[in-house]
């Protein structure tokens, strides 16, 4: 027996379920962001918002990433349902300079940018459908641009 | 709407899909094995685990015994599951644990056993996320990685 091997199992133990506790309540939340002096992201990507888009999301994705997928699919279907959101994913792979200039650093991150190309959120994670639904309504009510 | 840019790119491992439950299942093993390392303060049992983490690094997702086990003993009792995750970035993870439950084995069979200490509770963090969270330290390091690779290419 170790008793200091035991005081480190604890501590470890507490500490891995603070994180995990912090990582499970970020995961998939939609945070607003200010955007101040953030990159446009249609210009990022080289899409420009057709006559009814309102907001862009952007999803940064990479190969291996089974989150990627299903928010491939939330965000897929969303943008198949409501003709003001237009859904991209980019691979981070490919387009590491995205990820730079949007200080992303885990995949799947999703950020939203009105038409003008201001960042309105941002979600690490699957994002959770209803949050993405209530954030996205001031947007798509036709606020004048 | 719009398909990924990456998506006819090959896969870098042949090793095929992991059900995702059997990666959680070897987590919790791993959890308890480093738990008893600790413990114990026993450098052999680290190098066991080690063993086990270097099977799956080395050799492939396919004979890493936690998941054989979990193929064996617990799928058969489960239904097929709702999706599968990519072999590669677990396998990344298993050569990380290998790298820590190697220093932890050296440190308590040499004699620095704050070494071993260290080493093993990093491993048991990084399992225990996995195993109690779903949250795979080694596979985010691995997309970061994957990243860095893209970007000086």
């Amino acid at each position: 027996m170790s008793g200091t091997g035991l005081v480190v199992l604890l501590a470890a133990l507490a500490l891995a379920t603070a994180v995990g506790l912090v990582l499970r309540a970020r995961n998939g939340r939609v945070r607003t962001t200010t955007g101040a002096g953030s990159p446009d992201g249609w210009a990022l990507t080289g899409a420009a918002p057709d006559g009814a888009e309102q907001v862009l999301l952007l999803q940064l994705s990479s190969p291996v990433c089974t989150p990627c997928r299903q928010t491939a699919g939330v965000l897929g279907e969303l943008a198949a349902t409501e003709p003001g959101v237009r859904h991209v994913e980019i691979d981070v792979a490919d387009r590491p300079d995205v990820a730079r200039a949007l200080s992303v650093m885990r995949t799947p991150t999703t950020i939203g940018f009105d038409r003008a190309g201001r960042e309105l959120l941002r979600v690490s994670g699957v994002p959770r459908r209803a949050e993405l639904d209530a954030a996205l309504a001031p947007e798509l009510r036709g606020r004048p641009a | 709407m719009s398909a990924p840019d990456g998506s006819g790119a090959p896969a870098r491992s042949t090793d095929p899909p992991l059900d995702p439950r059997g990666v959680r299942f070897a987590a919790g093993l791993t959890t308890v094995v480093l738990a008893l390392v600790l413990v114990s303060g026993s450098g052999w049992l680290a190098a066991a685990q080690a063993l086990v983490f270097a099977a799956g690094a080395f050799a492939g997702m396919r004979f890493a015994p936690y998941g054989v086990l979990y193929r064996l003993a617990v799928a058969p009792r489960l239904g097929p599951p709702a999706e599968r995750e990519a072999a590669a970035p677990v396998r990344f993870s298993q050569t990380v644990g290998f790298v820590f439950a190697t220093v932890g084995a050296v440190g308590y069979l040499s004699g620095l056993t704050v070494l071993g200490i260290v080493a093993t509770a990093f491993a048991l963090v990084a399992a225990f996320l996995n195993a109690a969270f779903g949250f795979c330290l080694g596979c985010e390091m691995y997309g970061l990685l994957a990243r860095a690779r893209a970007a000086r290419a």
